[in-house]
């Protein structure tokens, strides 16, 4: 058998969920003394499952702790046997188990998990996403007057948005803290969780709807300054620029925002 | 005889496990190995402490999904990663594993055996010649585990490995846990394994744990070095003469101090048979 077709061979092997060997695979073998090629073959079985589920196990522990072992094993093997690895890093292996959930389980069932699994992999992303170099509050200080209508930002690269539905981010604390698994349950009014990292450190927070479109507004819309304090005056009136300060000082202060130069 | 490498000295792998003991307590370590995917990341932690270690230690990269014998092309996007990686570490050396990790289609994430063939040869020369070109530097290729063994192999493990080395230009890091269970899962001598290779090529040895299960060896990095393979690097030293040492442990990780009495153990025994060999050689 030529190189590559045997290596095809063994490759299939691997991806197949029923460790049984093709005859032709196992024929190309031979036995050590007293390891027979059955066994020597299902040990590279059991390696390449064990490695790939201890991955999703570890990237999505509170998945995992809401599963069971036996339900998230699985589930997570239905992913791995569907969607192979296609990246050289098992860094990676995660990426679509958010989507394979959606497709796989039915709506009332997928809606929740495949939230927390969005959430939890937003994190891995924010956690070795480039460096930033965030603005400060002191930055701020030392602008000009007329520096300020023009000021225009961006967030850091490690900053994720996901529209949250269920109580996904208490799940996700309560496995952090240790503390009582809460029930997954849908939110009353959903919201805006950004999650990011500050230097070392990734952080989190839940935006209310108008926060939130304010700072999708400068980040999305391109606003510079005077723009949101005008899109704020709609329901703020005369209080906007306050408000659009206070918001902008909390987003400097998360370390969400870089400033966009002209 | 004796190896024409600078001696690294006794060194650890680095695991995320104790980076912050390590920067911590700066430890009496001569060198540390990193496993060059653990770095291939834009930002955060890991690249932090990458940084730092490289300020304070000797670093080497230790790759694992260069898949030099795979059916596949080579992947540019990782030798181009791998290259920055070492502009940024500037290590002593970099090594992968004699084996194949990619499919054709798929990444498969293990050290998959090789058939030791002509034809397997003629291919992995081919490629290792042109790693090499990329990274400026010779390859140093590990030999792997293995619990099977392909029917029609033309050359035993070790003759493919002094081949490609004298083909390819590529050194050798010596596993000697890895040869003992090879050894033991297809019944060979590792000494006929270890003295076979051409002396003035290896570069490096690691030494690990495994579990026994009788009838056949695991190399799972997860328990202390075994006694035979105590044994079996005293005297692969003894006929190689220095050669830097490294500790793996991946798995069920003892206590930092634990792990440093183990490296103190291969410096003691390694101190031991290189004084007693240097008056004649």
């Amino acid at each position: 058998m030529l190189l590559k077709d045997w290596q095809l061979a063994f490759e299939a092997f691997l991806l197949e969920e029923d460790p049984n060997a093709n005859p032709t695979l196992s024929e190309s073998l031979i036995s050590g003394p007293t390891l027979d090629v059955g066994t020597g073959l299902a040990i590279y079985h059991n390696a390449y499952k064990a490695r790939l589920l201890d991955v999703l196990r570890n990237d999505f522990p509170t998945s995992l702790h809401w599963l069971g072992d036996e339900e998230f094993d699985r589930l997570a093997m239905a992913y791995i046997y569907r969607y192979p690895s296609a990246h050289f890093s098992l860094r990676w292996l995660g990426k679509g188990f958010e989507g394979f959930v959606r497709e796989h389980l039915v709506p009332e069932q997928s809606a929740p998990l495949a939230e927390l699994i969005a959430l939890e992999w937003a994190f891995t992303l924010a956690f070795d996403a480039p460096a930033a170099e965030p603005l400060t509050i002191e930055a701020m200080a030392a602008l000009a007057p007329e520096e300020w209508p023009e000021l225009r930002v961006r967030a850091v690269p490690s900053m994720q948005r996901l529209e949250c539905r269920f109580n996904s981010l208490s799940l996700w604390r309560s496995v952090k803290e240790e503390a009582q698994f809460p029930e997954s349950a849908p939110i009353e009014i959903p919201q805006i969780c950004l999650i990011w990292r500050n230097q070392l450190i990734c952080s989190y927070r839940s935006l209310d709807s108008a926060e939130a479109s304010a700072l999708m507004g400068i980040l999305n819309g391109g606003w510079n300054f005077a723009e949101l304090c005008a899109e704020l005056a709609v329901t703020y009136g005369e209080g906007a620029p306050l408000q659009a300060v206070t918001w902008l000082k909390q987003w400097i202060q998360d370390g969400l925002l870089e400033r966009l130069q002209r | 005889m004796s190896a024409s490498f600078p001696f690294l000295g006794y060194g650890l792998g680095l695991r995320s496990a104790y980076y912050q003991q390590i920067l911590e307590q700066s430890p009496d370590v001569d060198w540390f190995e990193v496993v060059s995917e653990n770095f291939m990341v834009q930002g955060g932690k890991a690249l932090y402490y990458l940084d730092a270690f490289a300020e304070r230690y000797p670093l080497v990269m230790h790759g694992v999904s260069l898949s030099i014998g795979g059916p596949h092309a080579l992947d540019p996007d990782y030798l181009k990663q791998l290259k920055q990686l070492a502009e940024r570490v500037r290590p002593a050396w970099i090594s992968d594993h004699l084996c194949w990790s990619r499919g054709n289609a798929h990444q498969l994430h293990d050290l998959l055996p090789l058939p030791y063939t002509e034809e397997s040869l003629v291919h992995i020369a081919a490629r290792v010649m042109q790693v090499q070109d990329i990274l400026q530097r010779p390859l140093v290729l590990e030999n792997v585990s293995s619990y099977v063994r392909g029917a029609s192999d033309e050359f035993t493990e070790w003759e493919f490995l002094a081949l490609l080395s004298h083909v390819s230009g590529c050194e050798l890091l010596l596993d000697v846990n890895n040869v003992y269970v090879s050894s033991r899962n297809h019944g060979f001598d590792p000494w006929d394994f270890i003295s076979s290779l051409p002396v003035d090529k290896v570069r490096q040895l690691h030494l690990a744990g495994h579990s026994d299960y009788g009838d056949y060896v695991i190399d799972t990095h997860d328990h202390p070095v075994s006694d035979p393979v105590w044994a079996l690097y005293q005297r692969t030293l003894e006929h190689f003469g220095p050669v830097a040492t490294l500790l793996e442990r991946d798995d069920h990780f003892p206590p930092f101090e634990a792990l440093l009495d183990e490296l103190q153990t291969a410096r003691q025994l390694g101190n031991k048979v290189l004084a007693r060999r240097q008056p004649c050689s």
